[in-house]
């Protein structure tokens, strides 16, 4: 659409938050490797393409029958094609002790810190990973906590010392069984305790103790929660979501049900799957060609088919990728050097990703969004 | 208070999804509580039962219906 924007036939716009864009995977490098935050960030004004105009005051309002935005500052934009994108908001609240009681990289760069200022210096008891509510942004984040302060602790030479337990509500480590076969077997070489079926209930920051609802309680030291999610304020608010604020979106077209003209992508939605920046990139491909060709007046021509591709480091420079489909579910792997580098290396290109110029990696590595089959490319 | 019976639907979402959806509808629960679970994933049957035998709880019966699952399931115990 580079033409038409430039002779004025199409606006795009981006309504956002604020002025600063995080890369939001390195809150696990800031939490468990001290990495600075300053380096995962960049100024949203220099990742956006010319022809986009961007309006850095937050949505207050979506009002989807008179096809209009309304901002916290009161500016009106209607429009004619709408793409939701607004993403997960984290919410520790909502279980009673849990923000008081535990620490959490899921919320900013700046309570990751907090977490990389509690683990580094830690040196005896017992580190609980307690994950608190599913869905939530990033699955492999939990276990690659673990896999990570494993690491560390090891390199500071007190890993004897501490005991690491993670609490899940689901039967096992992972919630797809072939990943958590592999991720179960390096949990027990590793002394990595699990609890299962843990849904957590209450948390007593006093007494240092978390509760299921199931009857368990576990003790801990240091408790690393990955909170509640749910959809974000404004979706609530214009009443758009289901009972956790989640928008109801067709899983293949995009299509906010009963809206032809609104889209939502990323994890705003409430298609079963995960939430990550790379099933957002899948999705804004497909929402964005389809608007396009509808604008040129030719049909929808591609559909998402549910790929994921989330990377989960396993510590000591291995990593492993939970890859699927909607039809193919992820495959027997082992970690290895050449996914960890993989990992490494789509985050030092991501900011100019944003732009399209890694594209064509992408698209070779992530296959096509057409191919119901999902027999793409994939490193086993 | 009465007991009531709830249908969850989680037909055409695979694994975690209808274990997610069974979670969310146990933590509404109150002991004496009913839910039939609908699913299409062939792991819930395994999942929902490894389940209910850690927390207390009771599959009443499995029934294979056309093209899905329901799964029913009591709530005998919700400790907090």
């Amino acid at each position: 659409m580079h033409k038409q924007v430039r002779e004025g036939k199409v606006q795009i716009v981006l309504i956002g938050e604020g002025f600063r864009h995080h890369f939001q995977p390195a809150n696990l490098d800031i939490a468990f490797k001290g990495a600075h935050p300053d380096d995962q960030s960049r100024s949203e004004m220099d990742l956006l393409n010319e022809g986009v105009t961007f309006i850095p005051d937050p949505a207050e309002k979506i009002d989807l029958e008179n096809r209009s935005i309304v901002t916290t500052g009161g500016d009106v934009f209607d429009y004619d094609k709408l793409i939701l994108a607004t993403g997960a908001e984290a919410s520790p609240h909502s279980i009673p002790g849990l923000a008081e009681g535990s620490v959490c990289f899921h919320t900013g760069q700046g309570n990751a810190v907090k977490v990389w200022e509690s683990v580094s210096s830690f040196k005896k008891g017992r580190i609980g990973v307690l994950i608190a509510g599913v869905p939530h942004k990033c699955p492999p984040s939990p276990d690659e906590a673990l896999f990570l302060l494993d690491e560390y602790l090891r390199h500071r030479k007190v890993r004897r010392e501490v005991e690491l337990t993670l609490l899940t509500p689901y039967p096992r480590s992972y919630p797809a069984e072939r990943i958590a076969k592999v991720v179960g077997h390096l949990f027990d070489e590793r002394g990595i305790n699990v609890i299962p079926f843990f849904n957590v209930d209450t948390v007593d920051p006093a007494a240092r103790k978390v509760f299921s609802l199931e009857g368990d309680e576990f003790e801990y030291d240091l408790l690393i929660a990955i909170p509640p999610h749910r959809g974000t304020g404004v979706i609530r608010k214009s009443g758009l979501g289901d009972e956790e604020g989640w928008i109801r979106t067709d899983k293949k077209t995009m299509r906010v049900r009963g809206h032809d003209d609104v889209f939502a992508i990323g994890d705003a939605t409430d298609i079963p799957i995960s939430k990550s920046g790379v099933v957002a990139h899948l999705q804004s491909k497909v929402v964005a060609s389809n608007i396009a060709f509808e604008i040129e007046g030719k049909g929808t021509v591609l559909e998402y088919n549910g790929r994921i591709n989330c990377p989960m480091e396993t510590g000591h420079r291995q990593a492993i990728f939970v890859s699927a489909t909607y039809q193919r579910p992820p495959a027997d792997q082992s970690p290895s050097f050449l996914k960890y580098a993989m990992k490494k290396g789509f985050g030092t290109i991501y900011w100019s990703a944003l732009t399209g110029r890694w594209e064509w990696l992408l698209d070779t590595y992530l296959g096509d969004m057409n191919e119901e089959s999902g027999s793409v490319p994939f490193v086993g | 208070m009465p007991s009531t019976r709830k249908t969850v639907d989680s037909r055409g979402s695979s694994c975690p999804g209808p274990l997610t959806d069974l979670f969310k509808a146990y933590r509404q629960a109150g002991v004496g509580d009913v839910i039939d679970l609908l699913a299409t994933d062939p792991v819930a049957e395994s999942d929902v039962e490894a389940w209910a035998t850690r927390s207390g709880n009771r599959v009443i019966e499995v029934v294979h219906e056309t093209d899905f699952l329901r799964i029913t399931v009591e709530i005998v115990r919700k400790v907090r």
